[in-house]
């Protein structure tokens, strides 16, 4: 850098290679806590899990709970690698996924909402700082009132997601020998067997090592997306700059997706969008593609967690998830007819949030909290 | 242009720095053609438009690396804050210096010429002097050396001195106003422009002064 920066405390700045090395390592932890996941799931016993997942059996209470379980997390990669465990154990079918799967992707937008909640004290800001963030929430929202419908009568995602599945690892129902399975395999019993030391087993046991693998894959997850972004923030910000300046919404998009990749985490390509829009940098209609980019990037977390799983059907659940949201581009953002509406919606909405700004709150909490706890309530 | 995520060529500040590197020679070429229109006889007609296209080509740059800057921010986060907020004044002050070499352009456009004058050989040298120097604010700006800044801010601050006194001088001067107030006029604006590229060396050695606290046990 040539221009002088003030002094500042020296601080520790980890080598490239060995925030390399520790993003690896991440990514194995990550496995294994997915790995985890499944295993103790296979502990508990079908009684156990026909009990647990019996509420989400209809459609409408599996998007309530992939939504209301992403707003939790804060993160649809861990969500969606949880929902991949979940399959793996059998415990839920892919057909009862999928919702869930659409659910967090609704999710996972409330973290931009929340961001572009902090410029509420400049009008003008919070005005095209909330439309951005809110555009991905009417993106999402239409792919799944479309899409839902339509693989409900049809099956269409799933089948689709099926018919890949297949070409790579084999048929439903199947074994699949995963060579990550095997990897994973030792930490995964040292997990089992050490929590089975202290005295616990069955139903006891079973949700520790589920607990256990839940809190690896939300701190490797975590600690992934943190790296990652140190590592590639000089891309990011290379790439940025070029929407900015002469990117095509395919281009947005593909960068969008490059850089969630890179991340592992579609919040953070969307937030960094926020500022900017808000700024007055980058305007709704480019910043709209970007976040279409990032919806498809994150899933790759899920297909990466299918990796530790034994059956193919998880890995055709996290093919699904990259379906859904490439069939939602083509419906919503290739038709031109079709590409303008979540903009207008986000627009109007923004519209009424600053001269409101109350409605932005109750938005947030009707949308991401109230409206998915009263599906769950009353469609369990 | 999706290759750009994986392509080497440098990014964030040092990007930034040779682009304004870049602006400088922009806006030393429009002050090199704006002062030649009005110490000579050259046909303003025919730098005009190169001299416009120029300041916009300036303005426009401004504008593109002040979002970068933006961008930098939000990916990188606040830790080089204090050389980004100079990054932005250091952009400003090449703009200006584009501007105010318009601004000559508009007096030689005005009619004004001082070709052929008693005082125009002094003129044109130091014109000459000043373009050198953007050349040396350029050099400091990629690489800043704290003993070269504090040379170039003497010999810049002794010229703004000079350049001052004249402007004093013409305005209390008993010779005619078609002689005395295009003079001062044009040193108003050269006096900006050496203060000017004083500023982008001296931001560029060090964006922010740095405060210093009381000893505690100072005496009130």
């Amino acid at each position: 850098m040539v221009v002088a920066a003030p002094e500042r405390p020296t601080r520790f700045d980890m080598p490239t290679w060995m925030r390399s090395a520790l993003v690896f390592g991440l990514i194995y932890t990550f496995l294994v806590g997915v790995s985890a996941l499944e295993k103790g799931i296979k502990i508990m016993g079908e009684e156990t899990q026909e009990r647990l997942f019996s509420s989400v059996s209809n459609p409408i209470a599996g998007l309530c709970v992939g939504i209301l379980g992403t707003v939790l997390v804060q993160s649809s990669s861990a969500s969606t690698s949880v929902i991949v465990g979940l399959v793996a154990t059998k415990g839920i079918s892919v057909d009862a996924a999928i919702p869930m799967i659409m659910g967090a992707n609704i999710g996972t937008t409330v973290t931009n909402t929340l961001v572009s909640l902090g410029h509420i004290r400049q009008p003008a800001e919070f005005k095209r700082a909330f439309a951005a963030a809110t555009v991905h929430d009417f993106f999402n929202v239409m792919a799944v009132a479309v899409l839902l419908p339509l693989e409900l009568m049809t099956g269409t995602i799933s089948k689709t997601a099926t018919w890949i599945s297949d070409r790579l690892v084999g048929t439903a129902g199947s074994e699949w020998k995963s060579p990550v399975k095997a990897w994973v395999k030792k930490p995964v019993e040292l997990i089992v067997d050490i929590e089975g030391a202290v005295g616990l087993s069955g139903n006891v046991l079973g949700t520790f090592v589920v607990l256990t693998g839940l809190i690896i894959v939300l701190l490797a997850l975590t600690f992934i997306t943190k790296n990652m972004r140190t590592l590639v923030a000089d891309r990011v910000e290379k790439s940025v700059n070029t929407v900015l300046s002469k990117g095509s919404g395919s281009v947005a998009m593909l960068l969008g997706l490059v850089i969630t990749i890179a991340v592992q985490s579609s919040s953070i390509t969307t937030s960094i969008l926020i500022p900017l829009t808000a700024a007055g940098v980058l305007s709704l209609r480019n910043a709209y593609p970007v976040t279409l980019g990032a919806n498809v990037g994150t899933t790759i977390t899920a297909l990466l967690a299918a990796l530790a799983a034994s059956v193919p059907e998880a890995l055709t659940v996290g093919l699904a998830h990259t379906t859904f949201n490439v069939m939602g581009i083509g419906v919503l953002y290739v038709l031109p007819f079709a590409r303008d509406v979540p903009v207008r919606l986000a627009e109007g909405l923004a519209e009424i949030a600053v001269k409101r700004r109350v409605w932005a709150v109750a938005y947030v909490m009707t949308t991401f909290i109230i409206l998915p706890l009263i599906g769950v309530a009353l469609l369990r | 242009m999706v290759m750009s995520f994986f392509s080497k060529r440098e990014g964030g500040l040092d990007h930034i720095v040779s682009r304004a590197v870049g602006m400088l020679g922009d806006a030393r070429h429009s002050f090199d053609l704006a002062t030649l229109a009005l110490l000579t006889n050259t046909d303003t007609a025919a730098v005009q438009a190169d001299i416009r296209d120029t300041d916009q080509r300036i303005n426009h740059m401004e504008q593109q690396l002040r979002s970068e800057l933006v961008v930098h921010v939000t990916v990188q986060g606040s830790s080089d804050i204090g050389s980004v907020l100079g990054m932005i004044l250091l952009l400003k002050k090449i703009e200006r210096i584009g501007d105010q070499a318009t601004n000559v352009l508009d007096l030689a456009e005005s009619g004004v010429r001082l070709a052929g004058e008693t005082d125009t050989e002094a003129m044109l040298a130091e014109r000459g002097l000043i373009s050198t120097m953007f050349g040396e604010a350029a050099d400091l700006l990629a690489e800043p050396n704290d003993g070269r800044t504090e040379e170039f801010a003497t010999r810049i601050l002794a010229l703004v001195a000079e350049h001052q006194a004249k402007i004093e001088s013409y305005l209390h001067s008993d010779r005619p106003g078609r002689e005395v107030v295009p003079r001062a006029i044009y040193y108003r604006y050269l006096k900006r422009i050496v203060a000017n590229l004083l500023g982008i060396v001296r931001t560029a050695a060090g964006p922010l002064p740095s405060s210093t606290t009381e000893e505690d046990d100072k005496d009130d």
